[in-house]
């Protein structure tokens, strides 16, 4: 059976060009949602945008009309620039003594700062229209702590639940959910790319489901999200990690 | 064809009763074990047997009876619950009138309460394992808003022995998650608040519109209860493969009302 309440939506996705940005735009498609999809790394029929950039969030704005849905994927451990949109992932950890002031502005700009904005030009015409779904991007490294990606990360997916909660607050008496996914291991092509795929197999035999996970994997949650079965379900954030840590 | 359980499907205006046709709908063959015998002649596609979930014997018996009508059991949906209407003495009563919390509920409101709601999820889980391990599959239990923020003294229809069988729940799914994820079964666990099923009408008649049983309504941010469809079919969802890498979690449906 499809998911109710999908088909015929608008949705826009950020972070799309790649990993489980792109998995998202390809799944709500399938279940007939009419999809815009951003990023500052150019690809196939995305729209570039820094959404970094408050005046290039609105430029976005004028293109991608009103959606019902906004997934905010936008973002990752080592900030995108103009010159390198699809950075390599760090192959090592990434001590406190290491993340110098620029990185860290840069990645809680990446990770926290696009989300604000873009839920800032996008909410107020959900609100209009009494109806909308906004899906934002945490991550385990704000609900277990990490091991591997930088204080930097952990502290702006941190940021990402404190607003998910603040915008479920405001903007539910408007007909609008707003919920965080909290991806743990998911082996994207980048992530395989920085030989992270080869975690060490006491790890993944560690996760209950004994399996890394997959963009597929989250796509799913989205969809089921901006279904049916997420309409009483906001400012929550959802785990979706194989067991690796069950939050709260 | 993949078999689901549902626990608890039987009244026609609950929870599971939605999720178990739905389940239909996703092609499953769907068993309903449920105290309401009433019930089983609405729901002619589910296979229906009588089931006391506070009784270990009873859900043995009708896990048997389900297994060896169709020979494998892919998920089991433990929807039962309730601080009342949950033995055959109250099924369609309405609540008790007085909040009864931990300080001031009779030792017979804890055993019956505690047994209806957490003992019940133990004894299913436990008695269809065998049987969901050997292809995989999934568990969805369902706790309660009330489990994570209490249940404020001067509600009616809900109780303090509730609240604490409801956080058994979630304690519950995160072990089993661990127990059973080896072997590809998923358990995850659904917190609702408040959802207009028949039980919420059965309060807000002794209670009037304004208050549910946590409390008042005006206080949910979303400005509205839960449907009853929207909390199927999101149990539904934990059934299926949109959710093919969350085991161990509570997903809290709640309007915004406490976002843990």
């Amino acid at each position: 059976m499809p998911l109710e309440g999908l088909k015929g939506r608008r949705a826009l996705v950020t972070g799309a060009a790649s990993g489980i940005g792109a998995a998202i735009v390809s799944r709500l498609e399938r279940e007939g949602v009419s999809v815009v999809g951003t990023d500052i790394h150019p690809g196939n029929g995305i729209v570039v945008a820094d959404l970094t950039d408050g005046d290039e969030v609105e430029k976005l704005s004028a293109k991608a009309g009103a959606p019902d849905f906004l997934i905010n994927v936008a973002g990752g451990p080592v900030a995108p620039s103009r010159e390198h949109t699809l950075p390599d992932l760090p192959k090592k950890s990434m001590p406190l003594e290491e993340v110098d002031e620029k990185s860290w502005h840069a990645v809680l700009a990446a990770n926290l700062t696009t989300a604000f904005l873009v839920c800032r030009e996008f909410a107020p015409r959900m609100k209009k229209r009494k109806f909308g779904r906004i899906v934002n991007f945490a991550s385990i490294a704000a609900r277990r702590g990490s091991d591997r990606v930088g204080v930097h990360y952990a502290a702006a997916k941190g940021g990402i639940i404190g607003l998910t909660k603040t915008l479920a607050l405001e903007l539910g008496p408007h007909g609008i959910t707003v919920n965080a996914i909290a991806p743990g291991f998911i082996k994207t092509p980048r992530i395989a790319a920085a030989d992270w795929g080869n975690a060490s197999p006491a790890f993944i035999e560690s996760l209950p489901l004994r399996r890394a996970g997959t963009p597929d994997d989250i796509a799913g949650v989205v969809a089921m999200l901006c279904s049916e079965a997420g309409g009483y379900v906001s400012g929550a954030t959802i785990d979706v990690n194989g067991g690796w840590y069950f939050g709260p | 064809m993949k078999v689901a359980l549902v626990t608890g499907g039987a009244k026609p205006d609950s929870i599971g009763h939605e999720v178990s046709l739905r389940l239909v709908k996703e092609g499953m063959r769907v068993a309903v074990a449920d105290l309401y015998e009433e019930g089983f002649s609405a729901l002619r596609e589910c296979f229906c047997v009588r089931c006391d979930v506070a009784d270990p014997a009873s859900v043995e018996q009708a896990i048997a009876a389900v297994a060896s009508r169709f020979g494998r059991i892919d998920v089991l949906v433990n929807c039962v619950g309730g601080s009342w209407g949950i033995t055959r003495k109250d099924l369609l009563a309405s609540p008790p009138l007085g909040f009864r919390g931990l300080t001031n509920c009779t030792l017979e409101n804890w055993r019956t309460i505690v047994a209806a709601n957490l003992d019940s999820v133990f004894y299913c889980a436990r008695a269809a394992a065998p049987h969901l391990k050997k292809q995989g599959g999934a568990i969805v239990n369902v706790a309660s808003v009330a489990a994570r923020k209490g249940i404020p003294p001067g509600a009616e229809g809900s109780s303090g022995p509730y609240v604490v069988a409801k956080a058994g729940v979630t304690g519950l799914t995160r072990q089993l998650a661990l127990e059973l994820g080896p072997f590809g079964v998923r358990v995850n666990c659904v917190a609702p608040g408040v959802i207009a099923s028949g039980r919420l009408k059965r309060v807000m008649a002794l209670t009037g519109k304004e208050r549910g049983p946590e409390g008042p309504l005006s206080t949910i941010p979303m400005g509205r209860v839960g449907s009853v469809d929207e909390c199927a079919a999101l149990i539904v969802a934990l059934c299926t493969d949109d959710t093919s890498y969350m085991t161990g979690v509570t997903v809290d449906a709640n309007g915004a009302s406490y976002a843990a």
